[in-house]
């Protein structure tokens, strides 16, 4: 089971600043407010592949559960470890071509995958119209459940037909029904999401676009100088 | 940048991205600097080796390595072909 979700998007902002806004994005709370969810942010790779000119980037994220707590509520305790606010890891790769224009990233829970996987993808590119004021950026989410497999597998291996007979959890509700649900559910979530994170972007985009990078360094240190002495 | 997942990295991920962001900001969109990100290396390579060790302790090392080969298989078939571009 699998549900696809795109969206389109212009920033009216040039193609550069949408890259280092991408990489400020998570920065901190002063300058996206719509970040507050996110905990934590780690580069485990960055290079440049020398044959091509592009920066090669590998982020870990750690956000409060993206998880709608509905789904979790959904799920067996087995499944979940009994808690409904869980924060789950977020792997992010980006590829940037500044010669060509163009930058290309994804993200993806690395928990709770047995449950749910979301996987992002964006695009940035310059328009085609060449109208280098502007940026565009096409945003693919895909959610697959493999809830109904992981079972399947479980059955298989420890041979628990007794379970199905009596009519256990996933019999009840049927696993096509719960995976749909689940699919549904956070594809209704990530909507909202996106229109936040877009509102994120736009926020730092304004920042850079008055004080530029030295000034967001700058709001960032006294930010972190703030945040250490209280 | 906000905080590492591991405090004790904190201080060496602040110095790295602050280098990263001045390289990529100044340089790399400047088309400067288009073949390497050198200036950085060594602060990178100090909180990698923080980070490593985090990474480890929390189990995520082994999260990312079955997700490596998750990606292989969701890949190969809900995805088709990654785009080459």
């Amino acid at each position: 089971m699998v549900l696809t979700h795109t969206t389109n998007h212009t920033y009216a902002h040039p193609f550069p600043t949408v890259t280092l806004a991408f990489f400020l994005r998570y920065c901190s709370p002063q300058l996206n407010p719509f970040a507050s969810h996110v905990l934590s942010t780690d580069t485990i790779d960055s290079h440049i592949d020398p044959s091509t000119g592009r920066l090669h980037t590998t982020r870990i994220h750690l956000k409060k559960s993206r998880m709608p707590p509905a789904v979790m509520k959904l799920l067996p305790t087995t499944l979940t470890g009994g808690t409904t606010s869980q924060a789950s890891y977020i792997l992010e790769t980006s590829v940037v071509d500044m010669r060509e224009g163009w930058m290309s990233t994804e993200s993806r829970n690395l928990n709770f995958v047995g449950v749910l996987s979301v996987v992002e993808r964006q695009m940035y590119s310059i328009p085609k119209t060449k109208t280098l004021d502007n940026t565009e950026v096409e945003t693919k989410v895909v959610f697959k459940s493999r809830l109904g497999e992981r079972l399947r597998d479980k059955l298989s291996h420890q041979n628990l037909s007794a379970t199905a007979q009596e009519g256990g959890f996933f019999a009840r509700l049927g696993a096509r029904g719960i995976q749909r649900s689940i699919e549904t559910l956070a594809s209704t979530k990530t909507q909202d999401q996106l229109g936040k994170s877009r509102e994120g972007m736009k926020m730092i985009l304004e920042r850079l676009r008055q004080t530029g990078i030295i000034g967001v360094l700058e709001l960032r240190r006294a930010a972190r100088e703030r945040s250490m002495s209280a | 940048m906000s905080q590492s997942l591991a405090p004790e990295c904190n201080e060496l991920k602040e110095r790295y991205d602050t280098c990263f962001l001045k390289w990529y900001s100044e340089k790399y969109l400047r088309g400067i600097s288009t073949s390497d990100n050198n200036e950085c290396a060594t602060m990178f390579k100090e909180y990698n080796v923080c980070l490593k060790r985090a990474l480890k302790e929390r189990g995520i090392d082994k999260l990312l390595d079955e997700a490596r080969e998750d990606f292989k298989e969701n890949d190969a078939t809900l995805l088709g072909k990654k785009k080459c571009k």
